[in-house]
């Protein structure tokens, strides 16, 4: 027997997921994070799914993992001491930005405190012209006397970013010759390396993460690799990174930047192709943890990609699977305030204390508190017993602090609460998608984290929706995503120019360089020949325009302009809906994705249907008109493929519960995914 | 199973504002106009629209009430009920059909804002009665008059600012109407941008309407009414609630524009901001005269720019709609330059707003706390113009960017360096980008050390602009304000830097610009520096920290020379000091 195994570090739980690649049984696991060290729990988790399996540490063929190490070294400003060297006249760039305030109203809120301060953004005297041309040549003597600064001012990282760059990087390779012998311990990031895009400043500033994370990213993965090694696993450890794909410890050291949302994009990808083998292309992905919700489309089987995000508030410029972060979770708190309008979020009780119902020193009613007060959730704990729950806590809270102040009943309140999480929520979900120009009615809700498939009936009442998937074990998805990713990585260069056919000809040239590079990258990381694929697009608008369009390409040929036009003037127009008939095309960036296929054996699942699946009976509460009903919860693990039930039911699990409202109906299909369908009129709002 | 339902005994009578279902049908709204800006963002075509957003979206009741709003920039706060307003006064409800809208942009018969932008108003009809209105107004870059961009600081008339607009129909009973849409498109020189974005508002408008009918079939109407007296009344009271807090009294506060748009005096901006219990007044009595170019207010701009002082300082997270509106009393002097009497031009009223801005911020000084002031920030709308033969295509090229300054210090921390203050919030445009599109080089991009003005928390900073012209037969452009009345610190605190227009810095012929000057030729090889305005200080600069002063002088922010002007001798040492340990 071989296993795979996947794990995704979270800041309360670290989830494992295992598929047995002969039988294609895949078990679920959770241990609690240990935030000083996440290597700690992945060394505890993979220990305790040795001993409980009784696995040979050699029969694990593969580990994956999903990290926030790099994102949390910038939330809590622990990266290396970071300096930059750039051209002469822009060593502001980093600190004006786009020059724009992030809250209209409130000057309390502004741009983060650059990570570099200016006494350690050095400016040296070259310049190379938008055409590539050296208008002025690399002063050396002055890289050399700005690296001694950087070394007297004892920096870890060096960070070196010249003007235009993405079309020579002949400058920021010699500067980083002369930076390397001066400072041979620093960890140094060129920008045409990390991203050779134009845009000066969201350059700059994915470099200098990269940099500020680098030297700790290491040293990080050391300890990993060696607690792994400790426990005789041979595979090796392939890292999640925020398109969604894996790359090897080699490629996550050159790039950290590139693993901002690693474990989410995990989910993502994970939800992609559970809806895809379910029989849903069309899914908006719904993933509620204790903070907040992250939110994503997947169109036509493939989650759609952003190339730009906010990075604990620095912007960052990789290609990612586009997740929408909505300050509402569990924790969220309720509060009434000053003019007497009830509130949920964006202030939120988190994971600590959380909510009152967890007994931590929570005091105020959050949306779980909502939910225990109503029945949703056990009264009496959760985690398969692990979490204890304190209801009449819950409920006096809510009580106390909501229900009284407004003159009505706590279950009016409670409800009340959770109709207002719904309707932030899929504003939220509606503005992701339509900002895109799609419908969510015609989606169905891929509901997980540990209260998605809770919220999931509320939100899909609320936006239209009339399917709800709620794959197993919701709360480890982002775990179990990471088996089902393929080996990938991202090559791009700009190339701004009208496409003409000279320009096609150099374009092409270009891209056959980025496949020379895409193609060595494949063979470092050791894929088959027969499991290689390269994705290439071309990045393309109509000329004046400030906004591109990808172009998918199916390969470099010479002769290839007109499809490539008529493909552009196609995508633009179902992107924006109309066309430009006499403006020139601009090719703008060539992009290739290099994917090395994993091979994945499918799924297989077998309830235990040596037990009743009826767990029990409580009470629940469904809204004014139907008040409060006697409600069956089942033990998902017992329900056999293909059962149908009707709503009210409730549904649990060791990560999740699921909520069945009247009027809806659930199925479990062959996969073991729970299809909810809202049928009737029950399903309109409330 | 068994259902029941429980009522426990005392919950309440029925009371007539329902909190919860408020906040449900607040969401709503919002993801309503959420969906019709996006739909009007990303389906519009030109730049100002699609890329700055310099646009707006709202829904408003049968009576003309705004109920909703998504402002992307504050200077469309409120502003898009002019042409409701009109639509209202000039029509009889019985002569607006279903399937009809109506466009408008002047400033004088329509409640616009200035030429540039054009609102489309559509009706919604429920069980054949007019309910709601969908609204929408968006910047067009050009609608003719003798400048492009349609807006100059030496036009003299709306006449000199492109086509006027009155309230027009441009959709009748689900048809476009073309004449009319040609009309306006072939007054601009970009006729094509100008149908493709009008047809585009007009679409925002009709998605609008559909997702509110979706919403009256869910809810019904009744229910709908009842909810938006309540979010309209809640509005209201809160932020009345936030006036009466502050305690009755009056302030009054002057700042400066330093011409009218054609040179001479200094034109003052004066806002006396009045509570009484919980009422607010802003009046602009003894602001200047009418200006003979540009920068005049219509009432629409004036509007904006109160509402978001009133938001920005009371209430930031306070949603806009017609309760906000009820709780601000706003008095404009006829003849000034807050309230100009028709032909006045109005095009550059955004470079008058920031002043006005600056001017109620500083009068809520006598009013508010220390931890709520705001010393003043660069109050201006720093812009570069160039233009000249493009290398890329046939024709002109035109390049236009609004530039950020200093933002003023508050209580506990330094303002912030380099950034949009006020009514706008429009991003830079990369000198990677900038290059690539014209025959252009930025030689400088940087913060304008010393601008930031003294104080306990220093005031933020300017940002210098440099640009070269790599081509002979380039016009340039450049204006920003302040460049003679500093923005002035708080509590003790310290005046920012002044502004600066500088021709060829660094070469032999180099040479101070005024502030209003007509665009210049340049030949290849000079160049134009624009350095805005710092912002002002909070608090006496003696209480500043060694190691603040410190950080700034090892960053280069400051220099010695100002530390020790500015600080004194003493603090220098001090400071000193510490970096040398």
């Amino acid at each position: 027997m071989t296993y795979r195994i996947g794990f995704d570090v979270g800041g309360t739980f670290t989830d494992f997921t295992m598929i047995n690649e002969q039988t294609g049984a895949v078990s679920f696991f959770k241990v609690s994070s240990t935030p000083h060290d996440p290597s700690v729990a992945i060394e505890q988790g993979l220990a305790a799914l040795i001993e409980d399996y009784k696995l040979d540490p050699k029969s694990i063929s593969h580990l994956g993992h999903g990290t926030t190490v790099a994102t949390n070294l910038v939330i809590e400003r622990k990266g290396a001491r970071t300096g930059v060297i750039t051209t002469k006249g822009f060593r502001d760039v980093l600190e004006i930005g786009r020059q724009t305030r992030p809250h209209l109203y409130n000057y309390a809120i502004h741009r983060p405190t650059p990570l570099v301060p200016r006494e350690r953004r050095l400016e040296v005297t070259e310049r190379v012209l938008s055409d590539g041309t050296v208008l002025e040549p690399l002063n050396h003597a002055e890289v050399e006397a700005a690296a001694r600064e950087l070394a007297e001012q004892k920096v870890g990282a060096v960070v070196i970013c010249f003007l235009h760059s993405y079309r020579r990087p002949d400058h920021e390779r010699e500067a980083r010759e002369i930076v390397r012998c001066i400072l041979p311990n620093a960890y140094i990031s060129i920008s045409s390396d990390v991203l050779p895009e134009f845009r000066e400043f969201e350059r700059l500033s994915t470099t200098v993460l990269n940099a500020y994370m680098g030297p700790r990213m290491g040293t990080y993965l050391e300890r990993l690799l060696e607690r792994v090694r400790n426990l005789g696993i041979t595979a090796e450890t392939d890292t999640v990174h925020s398109n969604g794909g894996l790359m090897s410890v080699s490629t996550v050291r050159e790039v950290p930047v590139r693993t901002c949302v690693s474990g989410p994009a995990a989910g993502v990808i994970g939800a992609a192709e559970i809806g895809r083998v379910a029989g849903f292309e069309n899914l908006v992905t719904f993933d509620v943890g204790g903070t907040s919700t992250d939110v994503s489309v997947i169109v036509k089987g493939k989650a759609l990609f952003a190339s730009n995000r906010l990075v604990a508030d620095y912007p960052v410029k990789t290609p990612m699977v586009d997740i929408h972060v909505i300050g509402a979770g569990g924790g969220s708190i309720a509060e009434i305030d000053d003019a007497g309008a009830l509130k949920v979020g964006p202030r939120s009780a988190g994971a600590d204390p959380g909510p009152v119902a967890y007994q931590r020193g929570g005091e105020q009613p959050t949306i779980t508190d909502a939910n225990i007060v109503l029945g949703r959730l056990d009264q009496k704990a959760l985690l398969d017993g692990r979490l204890p729950i304190d209801a009449a806590a819950a409920r006096e809270v809510i009580e106390r602090k909501i229900a009284k102040p407004l003159g009505i009943s706590v279950e009016e309140a409670a409800h009340g609460i959770l109709r207002i999480a719904a309707a932030n929520m899929n504003r939220a979900i509606q503005s992701v998608s339509t900002e895109k120009g799609y419908d969510v009615r015609e989606f169905a809700l891929i509901a997980f984290g540990g209260a998605g498939p809770l919220h999931a009936g509320d939100l899909a009442r609320e936006s239209g929706i009339r399917t709800i998937i709620a794959p197993r074990e919701p709360g480890t998805l982002c775990a179990r995503g990471i088996l089902l990713s393929d080996i990938t990585m991202d090559f791009v260069r700009s190339e701004l120019s009208i496409a003409s056919p000279e320009a096609w000809r150099i374009a092409c040239v270009t891209l056959e360089d980025m496949k020379k590079q895409a193609v060595a990258w494949l063979d470092r990381e050791g894929v088959p020949q027969e499991d290689r694929e390269l994705r290439i697009t071309i990045d393309a608008r109509f000329d004046g325009q400030n906004y591109e369009v990808p172009v998918p390409i199916e390969r470099i040929d010479a002769q290839g302009l007109d499809a490539f036009l008529k493909t552009f003037r196609a995508r633009h127009f179902q992107e924006y809906g109309y066309d430009i008939e006499d403006r020139d095309a601009e090719i703008v960036n060539c992009r290739i994705q290099a994917v090395g296929k994993i091979r994945k054996r499918a799924e297989a699942y077998a309830p235990d249907l040596s037990k009743d699946p009826l767990k029990g009976e409580r009470r629940v509460y469904f809204g004014k008109d139907l008040g409060w009903i006697d409600t069956n919860v089942y033990a998902r693990g017992r329900l056999a493929l293909g059962a149908e039930l009707g709503g009210p039911a409730i549904i649990e699990e060791m990560s999740s519960t699921t909520i069945v409202h009247p009027g809806q109906k659930v199925r479990l299909d062959t996969e073991g995914n729970l299809i909810i369908t809202l049928t009737d009129k029950a399903g309109a709002k409330q | 199973m068994t259902a029941m339902t429980e009522r426990e005994a005392g919950s309440g009578a029925p009371a007539m504002f329902d909190p919860i279902a408020m906040e449900v049908f607040s969401n709503r709204l919002l993801t309503i106009t959420e969906e019709m800006g996006n739909t009007l963002v990303r389906a519009s075509f030109s730049p100002n629209i699609k890329e700055r957003k310099d646009c707006s979206v709202a829904l408003f009741d049968y009576r003309g009430r705004l109920i909703s709003q998504a402002a992307h920039i504050p200077m469309h706060l409120g502003s898009l009920a002019g042409g409701v307003e009109t639509l209202l006064k000039e029509y009889k409800l019985e002569d607006i059909a279903e399937g009809d809208a109506f466009m408008c942009n002047d400033a004088y018969l329509a409640g616009g804002t200035h030429a540039p932008d054009i609102t489309i108003v559509t009706p919604i009809f429920c069980d054949g009665k007019l309910r709601f209105f969908a609204a929408n107004i968006g910047h067009h870059s050009d609608v003719g008059g003798s400048t492009p961009g349609s807006v100059s600081p030496t036009a003299r008339t709306v006449f000199d600012e492109g086509l006027r607009i009155p309230l027009v129909k441009v959709v009748s009973k689900g048809d476009i109407l073309k004449d009319i849409l040609n009309l306006v498109a072939h007054n601009s020189r970009e006729p094509m941008d100008r149908i493709v974005d009008l047809k585009v508002q007009i679409a925002a408008n009709e998605r609008g309407k559909r997702l509110m009918l979706d919403l009256v079939a869910q809810e019904g109407l009744e229910s709908i009414e009842r909810s938006v007296e309540d979010i309209l009344g809640y509005t209201e009271r809160r932020l009345r609630g936030r006036i009466a807090d502050v305690g009755d009294g009056s302030g009054t506060f002057t700042t400066w524009l330093d011409d009218d748009g054609l040179g001479g005096d200094a034109v003052p901006i004066q806002a006396t901001v009045t509570i009484k219990g919980d009422r607010l007044t802003v009046d602009f009595e003894g602001s200047g005269r009418q200006a003979r170019g540009g920068y005049n207010m219509p009432a629409s701009a004036m509007n904006a720019s109160v509402y978001y002082v009133v938001k920005t300082m009371l209430d930031p997270d306070l949603i806009a709609n017609d309760g906000m509106f009820r709780a601000i009393e706003i008095k404009t002097p006829p003849g000034t330059i807050t309230n100009p009497d028709f032909p006045a031009a109005v095009g550059m009223r955004s470079a008058t707003a920031q002043p006005v801005c600056g001017a109620i911020i500083g009068a809520f000084s006598a009013l508010l706390p220390e931890e709520r002031l705001l010393a003043a920030s660069n109050d201006a709308m720093p812009a570069i113009v160039v233009s000249g033969k493009s290398r890329r295509r046939a024709g002109a090229y035109v390049y236009v960017e609004t530039i950020g300054g200093g933002a003023g210090a508050r209580y506990n921390e330094d303002g912030v360096d380099g950034t949009h203050v006020h009514i706008t919030n429009s991003s830079n445009l990369p000198a990677e980008a900038l290059e690539n599109e014209y025959p252009l080089l930025v030689e400088e991009y940087s913060l304008v050390p010393d601008s930031g003005g003294p104080g306990k928390y220093r005031g933020g900073m300017g940002i210098a602009r440099q640009i070269r012209a790599l081509d002979d037969e380039t016009f340039v452009y450049a204006s920003t304000e302040r460049t003679k009345i500093a923005a002035e610190g708080v509590l003790g605190g310290g005046d920012g830097g002044l502004g600066h227009i500088i021709r060829n810095r660094g070469q032999a012929s180099e040479r101070e610009m005024p502030s209003n000057q007509p665009g210049q030729p340049i030949r290849a090889g000079e160049s134009m520096r624009l350095e805005t305005p710092g912002a002002g200080g909070f608090g006496p600069p003696e209480q500043r920290s060694a190691e603040a002063i410190a950080r700034d002088l090892v960053g280069g922010k400051v220099s010695a020379a100002a530390v020790e002007r500015d600080y004194g001798a003493a603090k220098l040492a001090e400071a000193q000091k510490l970096l040398a340990s």
